[in-house]
């Protein structure tokens, strides 16, 4: 689990990072503080701080473990990176990609959340929740394996034979270069819708209802009421939602090896998680895929703070 | 006139039935007959692998139109066990999961607990740390990690995947978020009766969050199963696999045996289903409450 935008958990949702809630005073123990954390916060630091400290290193040596030799070689790698036209092309589709898919999860799952809270009994909402939340359950690459057979498949797939009916020929659709991306987020927006509805869905119950009886005896009707009323008073749930989403999809990779392992027909399909994992481990270029690595994280740096300045709901209903 | 006459009868509807009714009633049966096909649609996959496990591969070879096993055959899970250690990647899976979602458990009420209730210097500096962490996208530190596993002779066991996920930096501030709700008089009074900090822990803390518990184990235990990149990483050997990196290497090694790897896949994924069936309300309220919290 990791998430891109840290003020969004600071129990507003945004602002700076103030952190009030941490203010109160508690209790003292220095000794049992230390005895827990030291080993935790080690833990911490050489799980995550270390790694990324070391990978920052790799990335100015032309590193392959098989070698005995790793020559440092400076910013090479980062001047490969700026002349690397399939860098650049897995950056614009990991942006197109993750900002498509999230825009498309949010409308649909909104619009599902929405009409499944006006269902009139209450097994309704539980069985259709649990049905839309059923892909989620399932591992990415079980799924994955299936869409790639049943849906997408050249012979037999859904796809394929619904063409039929309007007399297209079967296609490969691996071999396609947009058509597969846009398989792909469908894919992706099937198997992840789920979570979000039930958040939305929580996240409508939770508004009060006064609001939403006021505006219907003042005349709104049920759109306007949504995009006017509950919308905006669920600022918390859906800043939360939108930026979880955005840090989950910038690390979607299994239904990219599943599908299109070596980016897809002039790697349309190339995003830069599968770039990282096919340098570093298809062809042990680490000290290069390192230096991709470093860029990814500058680019979800950079969509967070964008994130930050966009999702400014500091307001609440209470 | 007629916007006014509009709220008039928009009032006098919403006296009648409620507000809730006043907008959606007349819709009711169109929004019922959408999300039921829209159910079908999101259930088709699934139901197509569930049934293509069950379907001879010369069947699905010649009779691809046909959506129902035209003869029934189990030929397929007996092709994907005899060929493939299932039954160890499960049991890989169950061990890893298993481990990890109990230390898990342990350490993030633990940290969670220290952050909640306890006053120390550089508190919140360790905080900001501990939530920075979070920021680290998986892949970014995938190559370090692989190396470190490998300087450390973990690679290749179960170990490589357990030990990396002992401790989650969310799991630890969604324990904070539920602990700082419990009253600090509880635990002041636990003092003063002369209990001890882990005392206050096992009997006032972790009684009184049972849901963030439940919910955190909901979340990590997920999360492990269904990893794929780190497996993918760390593990070589076909029999220390586990069951999402198994099948991938099952696919890759017979993509012609469809009717195996529909029945592997279906091998997989049926447990956690049913499981979540069985408990969907307390899974529903687990994923909610990590997202409310």
């Amino acid at each position: 689990m990791y998430i891109e935008n840290i003020d969004v958990l600071d129990g507003r949702g945004c602002g700076q990072c103030s952190l009030p809630f941490l203010e109160k005073r508690g209790m003292k123990n220095n000794r049992f503080v230390a005895l827990v954390l030291i080993p935790s916060f080690l833990f911490l630091l050489i799980f995550v701080v270390f790694p990324v400290v070391y990978g920052l290193g790799i990335s100015f040596y032309d590193y392959n473990p098989a070698n005995s030799q790793n020559p440092f070689t400076g910013l090479e790698n980062y001047v490969r990176l700026i002349h690397d036209e399939v860098f650049w092309l897995a950056v614009k589709n990991t942006v197109v990609f993750c900002v498509a898919a999230v825009t498309g999860n949010i409308i649909i799952t909104l619009f599902l959340a929405q009409i499944i809270s006006v269902l009139p009994s209450r097994w309704m909402k539980t069985m259709f929740r649990t049905i839309l939340f059923i892909p989620c359950i399932a591992p990415m690459v079980g799924t994955s394996m299936v869409w790639k057979y049943g849906i997408f498949g050249t012979d037999g797939g859904a796809l394929n034979k619904i063409a039929g009916l309007f007399g297209f020929a079967p296609k490969n659709w691996f071999l396609t270069t947009w058509p597969m991306v846009l398989l792909i987020i469908v894919y992706t927006l099937w198997a992840d819708i789920g979570y979000n509805v039930v958040l939305f869905t929580a996240g409508i119950e939770g508004v009060p209802k006064e609001f939403d009886e006021a505006a219907a005896i003042d005349g709104a009707g049920p759109l306007r009421r949504f995009l006017w009323i509950r919308l905006p008073l669920m600022g918390r749930t859906f800043a939360f939602v939108a930026i979880m989403t955005m840090a989950n999809y910038f690390q979607m990779f299994a239904q990219f090896r599943v599908f299109v392992a070596n980016g897809g027909r002039n790697y349309s399909a190339m995003v830069l998680t599968n770039y990282v994992y096919k340098m570093s481990f298809d062809s042990f270029d680490m000290g290069y895929a390192s230096a991709v690595a470093a860029a990814l994280f500058v680019l979800v740096f950079i969509v967070a703070m964008v994130q930050n300045k966009m999702m400014r709901s500091d307001w609440t209903y209470e | 006139m007629q916007g006014k006459k509009e709220s008039e009868n928009k009032k006098s509807k919403y006296r009648k039935s409620g507000y809730r009714k006043s907008g959606y009633r007349k819709y009711h049966y169109v929004i019922i007959a959408f999300l039921s096909a829209f159910s079908a649609l999101m259930m088709y996959p699934m139901i197509w692998m569930f049934l293509t496990s069950f379907k001879s591969n010369a069947e699905i070879r010649t009779n691809r139109t046909k959506f129902l096993p035209v003869e029934w055959t189990v030929e397929g899970y007996l092709s994907a066990f005899e060929r493939a250690p299932i039954a160890g990647w499960f049991v890989n899976s169950m061990f890893v999961t298993i481990c990890v979602t109990a230390a898990v458990i342990l350490t993030s009420t633990l940290i969670g607990f220290i952050f909640a209730k306890y006053e120390f210097k550089g508190r919140k500096l360790l905080f900001m740390l501990l939530l920075a962490t979070m920021m680290v996208p998986p892949q970014v530190t995938m190559i370090p990690r692989y190396l470190m596993i490998q300087k450390m002779h973990l690679f290749n066991t179960r170990w490589a995947l357990i030990v990396p996920g002992l401790i989650s930096a969310f799991s630890i501030y969604l324990a904070r978020q539920f602990i700082a709700d419990i009253p600090d008089s509880l635990c002041e009074a636990a003092k003063i009766d002369g209990a001890g900090p882990l005392r206050i822990y096992w009997h006032v803390v972790l009684p009184n969050i049972k849901p963030a518990i439940g919910s955190i184990g909901i979340f990590t235990a997920m999360m492990h199963w269904n990893d794929y990149l780190n497996p993918l990483l760390m593990l070589n050997d076909m029999e220390k696999m586990t069951l999402p990196l198994g099948l991938v290497i099952f696919d890759s090694q017979r993509s012609t045996d469809l009717s195996a790897t529909m029945a592997a896949a279906t091998l997989i994924m049926l447990p956690m289903i049913i499981i979540f069936l069985l408990f969907q309300k307390q899974f529903i309220k687990g994923m909610t409450m990590s997202g409310i919290k």
